[in-house]
């Protein structure tokens, strides 16, 4: 049995693969080893982050070792790491809280680490209570992107300005962050359902490549001619990004790195192509290659980072709206960066789904009771979602005299509130169980990350471009 | 005819109550509302962003089509009154359906029901009246409320919990709607608008949001107000103390702070900005005779407010300019900053009028035939306090479905309709057996445990029991 498993996946990638991790992740402890050295305070904010980080990336990294050798401890590990994070996460919450004396609720840096914080409690919950072991291969992931934006995030500690000096914008922001974590969690667990649904593996492929394109055609958006890529410029004295005028933000031409992202964004959709192919023909040799071509494309995806990192970090490059050189920084494209890095784990998680289904199906529980978790916790969230539109009314009546004004934010909670109680109506009223329940679970969380991330960055700069 | 009337009005009945109308409408919502948040909006956005943003023929079919003002063209609020009336439709149409089995719940289990139930189990037994004493225990120990039966000669125990859960979802529809209505009133008869009150100032006039004025029937006097402000520089607080005058009597005083208005007959008062005027509102001099021995005294002068300084002398200020330059034989204002103020003061002496001028400028001031000389000491600055105006009659149609909505949410999530039936029958042998049957409106996988137990708990009550002590059949018994 453990035998045939061995020649169901490339050994020798396998080996490599995990020799790669692990040196990264002694990379990152010598990193992290130096900064306590350097500044002598090992109980600060950003250590505690990066000892989060190293956790969660060390959850993911045991996931993966479990997709490679197809032991079971490295799951048990992988819960271990999970809770260190936790352990570090909350130090950072508890610092932060400390520092700034109220708690941090107060900008998109300080909910962030709210929102990593209460996804990896659920996450947990979910493992202990529910059973649900592997459900930490798609939050960790979610809550290592979550740490790698703090990281570029404004993170100063600003008093609160007048308006935000009230209960129930606390009220409102802990509802936020429980039910933006709950739908997280509901969006995992419908991953997991679509896994012991028996979904085909090779429909995951398609879902991963198309995941893939969505990102490089975003980033690709940002393709300059000469096959640059713009970045917005970035002010290193202000910490802020540079502008033209007013709401126009100033680009610089990265040169040579939109062929890498085309060349990158080929990689990706290749696989979605051989499916097509396959669905076509029906020729199986087509799958084999498709999945050879994940494995390209996710070395060509560490290669986008590694160069978007290199080059997108403190360099100096021209811009074509104004003379001289500008500096840029990842904290200018904290977006781009997200994406790539989200790109990988996809890409990995689907190896992991490649290699290691049959022992995932079993660590799994079933697909009924995947589905009642499921829904079990879109009933808790959309409570909170509910409340927390509702306390947000609330303190916006208390301070604006109006409960409700339609700006972007409140539009987009009022979506997500509508998406889930189409969820729900389907599923009381029309019995939709199983799979169109979790197609509908995922594309909640969609709007979700959209409501929460999207709406702040992505909107106003469509209104500076258009 | 009226029986095609009839038909048109069923069909028209039906599409509204559909689960399919009220979830295409929903979409319909969703994607009307997202178009909202990508296209700027005409009450939000300015007008030169807009201008920029879009080129002029794009602009036109844009306004034609009220894509930018979504949230206030016709037919979104004919969308948002369609939702709420499939919404109604829809409860309607399921609510006698639901009533019936909330106001005449099911009690008496016949054959049929038994053989369907889903969840059941069998006890053997000696006798019926022990037995369903026994369930009946256990029932009232567990919270279900036992009910003893009896229905055609046929005796059994029915128990239930949350019977409330089944309606609960009528409350949440009811819920929302209150909410509509909430927002509908507001829309119409509600108004948001703006009015910026100087120390002392007393005003009944409001700025609405499209310009036009409105008066309020009664004033608001500011009396006071201010900032403070965080080591670095950034505002803390602002507060403000209102008196509201309504006939000439003051009737309600209050200091009101950010997140705190002022409520008066329906209308608030928020606090939502503060800052300088650009205005004078005290300048305080040291002014010293240069003729006779007359000793320097300190006066305070408000705008065009005379002060006397002696019997033949009197002096006012006619003008302030907080940030003044001297450009081709004219003052002009730079800025409304306090950085280089200069006053313009007129005296009034023995019938003669002097301009003055703080500092003294060339061409202007007659400082030199004055017979005082003015020092400038201290200047304060008139700030003024701007006030949120908004009168929301709708509000509470909002909160309270707010809250009921909350309630009925979390009945119709945690509260589990669970109905328990008990009878003693006849099984396929023959055997005297204690049949016990449930259900639960959710959460099944719970109710199973739950079942198992409460069936072990009867099973451990029956043989606590004494036994009977003859053991008979009960030849009354009616068995299947």
């Amino acid at each position: 049995m453990s035998r045939a498993r061995v020649e169901q996946q490339p050994a020798a990638t396998g080996t490599t693969l995990v020799v790669m991790v692990g040196l990264s992740i002694a990379f990152l402890l010598f990193m992290g080893f130096l900064n306590v050295v350097k500044t002598g305070n090992l109980l600060t904010e950003s250590n505690f982050l990066y000892a989060a980080f190293i956790f969660y990336a060390g959850a993911g990294a045991l996931y993966l070792g479990f997709g490679v050798t197809g032991i079971d401890a490295y799951v048990r590990f992988a819960s271990l790491a999970t809770w260190a994070g936790l352990a570090a996460t909350t130090g950072a919450v508890a610092h932060r809280w400390y520092v700034a004396g109220h708690p941090p609720f107060a900008n998109i840096y300080e909910m962030l680490l709210s929102f990593v914080w209460t996804l990896v409690v659920l996450t947990l919950i979910a493992e202990k209570k529910f059973g649900v072991k592997v459900i930490g291969t798609v939050t960790m992931p979610v809550a290592i992107v979550g740490v790698v934006l703090m990281q570029l995030l404004p993170s100063e500690v600003h008093p609160l300005v007048p308006a935000l000096q009230s209960t129930w914008l606390h009220v409102h922001v802990t509802l936020a962050m429980l039910a933006y974590a709950a739908c997280a969690l509901s969006f995992a667990l419908a991953m997991m359902f679509l896994i012991q649904d028996s979904m085909k593996t090779e429909t995951f492929l398609a879902a991963v490549s198309l995941f893939g394109i969505g990102t490089y055609l975003g980033v690709l958006t940002r393709f300059e001619k000469w096959g640059g890529l713009n970045v917005v410029a970035w002010n290193p004295q202000e910490k802020s990004e540079m502008f033209l005028a007013k709401g126009v933000r100033l680009f610089v031409v990265i040169p040579d790195l939109g062929w890498l992202m085309v060349l990158v964004l080929l990689a990706v959709a290749a696989p979605l192509a051989l499916y097509a192919i396959w669905r076509k023909t029906g020729n199986d040799q087509m799958i084999a290659i498709a999945n050879r071509a994940v494995f390209v494309s996710i070395l060509l995806q560490a290669l986008a980072l590694v160069f978007f990192l290199l080059r997108a970090r403190d360099g100096q490059y021209p811009s074509l709206d104004a003379d001289g050189l500008f500096p840029t920084s990842l904290a200018a494209s904290p977006f781009i960066l997200s994406g790539i890095v989200g790109g990988i784990f996809v890409s990995l998680l689907y190896l992991l789904l490649l290699w290691r289904r049959a022992d995932l199906e079993r660590m799994l529980p079933s697909a009924d009771a995947l589905d009642r978790i499921t829904y079990k916790t879109i009933a808790i969230a959309f409570p909170l979602l509910t409340l927390m539109i509702a306390a947000g009314a609330y303190w916006a009546n208390r301070t604006w005299g109006s409960y409700w004004s339609w700006d972007p934010k409140e539009t987009w909670a009022a979506i997500t509130w509508l998406v889930y109680a189409g969820y729900l109506h389907m599923r009381i009223t029309r019995g939709w169980r199983g799979r169109r329940a979790a197609y509908f679970a995922i594309l909640g969380f969609a709007v979700v990350m959209f409501t929460f991330f999207g709406v702040t960055y992505l909107l106003p700069g469509l209104h500076a471009y258009a | 005819m009226a029986t095609g009337l009839g038909k048109t009005w069923r069909q028209l009945w039906q599409t509204m109550s559909s689960i399919k109308t009220g979830v295409i409408l929903l979409i319909l919502t969703v994607i009307f509302s997202a178009a909202g948040t990508v296209v700027l909006q005409r009450p939000t956005a300015d007008a030169d962003d807009i201008q920029r943003a879009y080129s002029p023929q794009m602009l036109r079919i844009l306004d034609f089509l009220g894509l930018t003002d979504v949230f206030h063209s016709w037919w979104f609020v004919l969308l948002l009154v369609l939702v709420s009336l499939s919404i109604i439709a829809a409860s309607i149409d399921r609510f006698s359906n639901s009533w019936r089995y909330f106001a005449r719940p099911y009690k008496s289990p016949d054959d049929s029901f038994r053989r369907t139930l889903a969840q059941q189990a069998q006890i053997p037994v000696d006798d019926e009246a022990s037995a369903l004493a026994a369930t009946e225990k256990i029932f009232r120990k567990a919270h279900f409320h036992p009910e003893h039966v009896v229905r055609n000669q046929r005796q059994s125990i029915f128990g239930e919990r949350n019977r409330m859960s089944e309606m609960a979802v009528y409350i949440v529809h009811a819920s929302l709607l209150l909410i509509f209505l909430g927002g509908i009133v507001d829309a119409l008869y509600g108004w948001r608008g703006y009015m910026a009150l100087e120390r002392g100032q007393q005003s009944n006039s409001i700025e609405l949001r499209d310009k036009s004025n409105r008066a309020l029937p009664f004033s608001v006097r500011c009396d006071s107000a201010g900032q403070e402000n965080y080591q670095d520089g950034t505002p803390k607080k602002w507060w403000s103390n209102l008196t509201v005058v309504d006939d000439g009597r003051e009737v309600l005083k209050k200091q009101i702070v950010v997140n705190d208005p002022l409520v008066y007959h329906g209308v608030r008062f928020y606090q939502s900005s503060y800052g300088s005027t650009g205005k004078v509102d005290t300048l305080q001099l040291t002014a010293t005779p240069l003729a006779g021995d007359g000793k320097p005294q300190d006066i305070d002068l408000a705008m065009n407010a005379p002060v006397t300084l002696d019997p033949d002398t009197t002096v006012r200020m006619t003008e302030f300019i907080p940030d003044y330059v001297v450009r081709d034989g004219q003052v002009y204002t730079r800025s409304a900053q306090v950085d280089n103020p200069a006053a313009h003061l007129v005296m009034q002496t023995k019938g003669k009028t002097i301009n003055v001028w703080l500092p003294p400028i060339p061409g202007f001031a007659e400082n030199d035939q004055s017979p005082y000389k003015f020092e400038g000491k201290d200047v304060q600055m008139a700030y003024f306090t701007g006030l949120e105006v908004s009168h929301e009659p709708g509000q509470w149609a909002v909160w309270s479905g707010v809250v009921l909505m909350a309630i009925g949410l979390a009945a119709v999530f945690y509260l589990v309709h669970i109905r328990l039936w008990a009878v003693v029958v006849r099984d396929a042998q023959g055997r005297l057996v204690l049949w016990i049957g449930g259900t639960s409106n959710k959460n099944r996988d719970v109710f199973e445990q739950k079942f198992a137990e409460l069936v072990k708990q009867i099973q451990a009550e029956l043989t606590a029991q004494p036994k009977p002590p003859v053991d008979l059949p009960v030849a009354s018994m009616v068995g299947d």
